[in-house]
């Protein structure tokens, strides 16, 4: 799976052939065929890997952090996911650029990511009757397009560097919000 | 998009061309949509166009670039529609709603371009990548300019503003990818008042957004 991330994201996912992943990964190609069906096979199984991944992070980062205390779990889960594309920029690319034009089953799987960081969003955002139903879908759509930007400038590593003006951005609507009902708007 | 007469007609060559070159563009907006980008063949765009082959090499050099051609067009049409509604409102914030009320048509009315635009732009590998940020970035201008200061306090970063333009993106492309392109126009309000609530607060975003 390492070596299937490393390939597709430098080579991207159509040049990368069967021949060149066990080659990278130093296994025979019977033990790949043992295990996964094909390339595609392979592939999805990493950005599986890489995706839960992220949600276990974000999920620590937020343990132990009150339901009262809604920002301090947006900035935590912001700076967890954030961390993570900087540490590791092979499988940011994998799954935030290659994913998106490997094969359509790669494309449903970043599609059902998306949902799923909606409706953590979701989760652990306040909830206010004001807000527009789709305003996670819209900050993590911004937050994506922005991180993907950062990737695509091989500047992931910094993306730490994104956590002030992202945590401004998706905590807004919200603080707006609360703010005009204690103003009684 | 009216087909030339058969056979001699006589009529101009820039006509002929430019009559042709339109066919493609839409021709192969639709192939996209239809067959997918790899499954989309030169032969194909041309059928679909009536148009043969010698005459699509005559305005194409290949797939390629009449690809890049139709998504150049279908980003500066969309542009061009939102600029001229935000222009004509009289005002920045029902410009702001105006301009996204027109994006929306624009991409419900012509669903093939609409996907060519939002879903192509960031498949990697094909050169449309720096075509669909410019775009993206090339719609906060119209965001920000003549935007006020909200009351007591500055504007916000323009990292705000690229980030709310991405979001409607996203929002907008995921709904297209999702088969929902006709029902676009219904997010209008909730996207203008994504737009506007960082300059004016969400009371007055809903009070502009309820006029228009």
């Amino acid at each position: 799976m390492d070596a299937v991330a490393e390939l597709t994201a430098e080579h991207g996912y159509e040049a990368t052939k069967i021949a060149d992943i066990v080659r990278e990964a130093g296994v025979a190609r019977k033990t790949l065929y043992d295990n996964f069906s094909g390339k595609e096979e392979v592939f999805l199984a990493a950005f599986d890997s890489a995706f839960d991944e992220a949600m276990r992070r974000i999920e620590v980062s937020c343990a132990g952090l009150g339901a009262e205390a809604w920002e301090d779990r947006v900035r935590a889960g912001l700076a967890a996911f954030l961390g993570y594309v900087a540490e590791e920029p092979v499988l940011a690319r994998m799954c935030m650029i290659e994913a998106l034009s490997a094969t359509p089953a790669a494309t449903r799987r970043y599609e059902e990511a998306m949902q799923r960081f909606v409706e953590l969003t979701g989760e652990n955002a306040p909830h206010f009757d004001e807000l527009p139903k789709t305003i996670e879908e819209t900050l993590v759509g911004g937050v994506a397009w922005i991180v993907y930007q950062q990737i695509r400038r091989r500047e992931a590593e910094r993306a730490a560097d994104l956590l002030p003006e992202l945590t401004d951005f998706m905590l807004a609507p919200f603080k707006g919000a609360e703010a005009a009902g204690r103003a009684g708007a | 998009m009216e087909r030339l007469p058969r056979g001699r007609h006589g009529l101009p060559r820039e006509y002929v061309d430019q009559n042709q070159r339109e066919r493609l563009l839409a021709a192969l907006a639709a192939c996209l949509h239809d067959h997918g980008y790899d499954g989309t063949t030169v032969t194909m765009v041309g059928k679909r166009a009536g148009v043969s082959k010698s005459d699509f090499y005559r305005q194409f050099e290949s797939k390629d670039r009449c690809f890049l051609a139709a998504y150049d067009e279908g980003v500066a049409s969309l542009r061009a529609r939102v600029a001229t509604a935000c222009r004509d409102a009289g005002g920045w914030a029902p410009g702001v709603v105006d301009g996204l009320r027109a994006l929306l048509a624009a991409l419900t009315a012509e669903p093939a371009q609409a996907e060519m635009v939002l879903v192509e732009g960031l498949r990697a590998g094909k050169g449309v990548y720096d075509r669909y940020q410019a775009a993206l970035l090339g719609f906060v201008p119209l965001l920000r300019e003549g935007a006020p200061a909200p009351a007591g306090g500055k504007r916000p970063p323009e990292a705000t503003d690229e980030a709310v333009v991405g979001g409607i993106a996203s929002l907008l492309s995921r709904r297209v990818l999702a088969g929902e392109t006709e029902r676009l126009g219904e997010f209008l309000p909730e996207i203008a008042e994504f737009a506007l609530t960082p300059y004016l607060g969400a009371v007055e975003a809903r009070r502009v957004i309820s006029q228009r």
